[in-house]
């Protein structure tokens, strides 16, 4: 009876990760209809509302240029975060001295709020594209250095001596034993980071440049428009899981090949 | 290149370890003196936590933080291979690459490698990565890695740790099959009475505690013998006293 049973069970219909995806995010769109439906409301507008001024925006070009600015943003900042961060980190990680010094450096420029390098960096630098990207970066450097210091601090030492013993030189040592160790820590805090920087970018351009999607929602608040801050945050969000999706994603599937 | 051509000499007068978290210093070695004969099998047997392994990383170069000399003569740096007791393969490296990596790029032994790894059995396994493969399999690959240099001097800690005993009873004869296809001089770290009769040319036993030099013997078993259950444990009575 039992081995009857279990049998179909096997056969049934699987509904895949994309299936499952695409579920639940029309039952998210739904219950937005629905309680935009409710509250009848021009500050909490449906989804087809916010989809016709994300069309409308498109075709004039606008959401276009304004993702674009933002993007090399976030490229240019996260390029110098991960840099920076990275180097800090294994430093510190390697020379427990420095380490011991540093310290409590890091914590304080862990600690210090995004608003106050960013208010501080248009003041000191100018409203200048310089300063946007410093503000950033700053801002995301400490979580890259804490991360890349304990990748650092959990180096084999076991195979560390192997390659010692078998001649493998710095590069190769480099190349084959430290940095795929090192990949994870740096993978985490890339994709940690990504996340964060998204966010902060925002701000840097609500504050003080004249483009890219956090100026457009700074001008869309000053109207009370939300349908236009719904669009553009519909869109960023887009534009944020493609990469995360076409980019991403694959570089870490590829990168834990070996894992068992 | 050319096998050892003259006795090497090891002299470890004293090595200790620094007091570390709430640990003393204490001293691992001390008067530890021999010289290995090219060519020979030199077990090295004690008991757990006597010093073995740091004695070998001493050997290997790659802990300088003692009293005395390891010194190669005319040999100067030799070609050293290094078994350890666990595989340390590169997990993120497949089966292949593990053993072509501790090959100088360009090197014409490259050309050597599916051969031995057919010779231990791992022909299907060469694309596989390390964590998807037994231990077993892994020591092998350890074994393979170490033997593609085709190593002057080879050292070993232990290599045969925690396997099966037919499985461990087959790296070992493969061990000597590849140790005997050119002259190797081969110093093997162990705590297996048997294991060491069946390898050694020599034994050498250090004492526990501070551990030196306890016992230093030779092994007269041709190979035939070795492969004798009786004559090994024979030998293995008259040089440990027990069966």
């Amino acid at each position: 009876m039992l081995k009857a049973v279990s049998a179909p069970t096997q056969q049934r219909f699987k509904l895949g990760r994309v299936g499952w995806s695409l579920i639940s995010l029309l039952a998210l769109v739904a219950l937005w209809e629905i309680a935009a439906l409710i509250a009848r409301s021009r500050y909490l507008p449906g989804p087809w509302a916010v989809v016709e001024v994300m069309i409308r925006e498109a075709e004039a070009g606008e959401l276009w240029t304004n993702i674009a600015a933002t993007l090399i943003r976030v490229a240019f900042s996260f390029v110098i975060a991960m840099f920076i961060g990275s180097a800090i980190g294994l430093a510190l990680g390697k020379f427990k001295g420095a380490d011991l010094f540093f310290d409590s450096w890091l914590i304080f420029f862990l600690n210090l709020p995004a608003l106050v390098i960013i208010v501080l960096c248009y003041i000191w630098f100018g409203l200048t594209e310089v300063a946007a990207i410093t503000a950033v970066a700053v801002n995301k450097i400490p979580n890259v250095a804490v991360t890349m210091r304990e990748g650092a601090r959990n180096l084999s030492k076991d195979l560390e001596e192997m390659a010692c013993v078998y001649r493998f030189g710095r590069w190769k040592t480099l190349r084959h034993v430290t940095l795929p160790q090192l990949a994870p820590f740096f993978a985490a805090s890339a994709r940690s980071g990504l996340a964060l920087v998204w966010k902060i970018v925002l701000v840097v351009e609500a504050f003080g440049r004249s483009n890219g999607v956090g100026h457009q929602l700074n001008i869309a608040f000053q109207l009370f428009d939300v349908p236009m801050i719904l669009a553009y945050a519909l869109a960023f969000v887009i534009v944020v899981q493609i990469i995360e999706m076409a980019i991403v994603q694959p570089l870490l599937a590829r990168a834990n090949i070996w894992r068992r | 290149m050319a096998p050892l051509t003259q006795p090497l000499s090891i002299r470890i007068d004293k090595k200790s370890f620094p007091a570390v978290g709430g640990r003393e210093q204490h001293l691992v070695l001390k008067g530890i003196a021999f010289d290995v004969e090219p060519g020979s099998f030199v077990v090295i047997t004690g008991p757990s936590g006597c010093g073995k392994s740091t004695m070998l990383n001493i050997i290997a170069g790659l802990d300088e933080d003692y009293e005395g000399a390891i010194d190669f003569g005319v040999d100067g740096n030799p070609r050293v291979a290094y078994v350890f007791q666990t595989p340390r393969l590169l997990p993120w490296r497949t089966v292949y690459e593990n053993v072509a990596l501790v090959l100088p790029d360009g090197d014409s032994r490259i050309a050597n490698i599916p051969e031995l790894l057919q010779r231990v059995g791992l022909s299907s396994e060469a694309a596989a990565y390390p964590e998807m493969i037994s231990l077993g399999m892994q020591r092998r690959v350890a074994l393979a890695r170490a033997f593609v240099l085709e190593p002057e001097f080879l050292l070993m800690d232990e290599p045969f740790v925690s396997l099966d005993d037919p499985t461990a009873q087959a790296l070992r004869e493969l061990l000597v099959a590849l140790c005997s296809r050119r002259p190797t001089t081969v110093l093997f770290v162990t705590h297996d009475r048997a294991e060491s009769v069946m390898l050694a040319t020599r034994i050498l036993r250090l004492s526990e505690g501070s551990a030196s030099i306890a016992q230093d013997v030779a092994v007269p078993l041709s190979v035939a013998d070795r492969s004798s259950r009786a004559k090994v444990l024979a030998e293995q009575h008259r040089i440990f006293g027990d069966g």
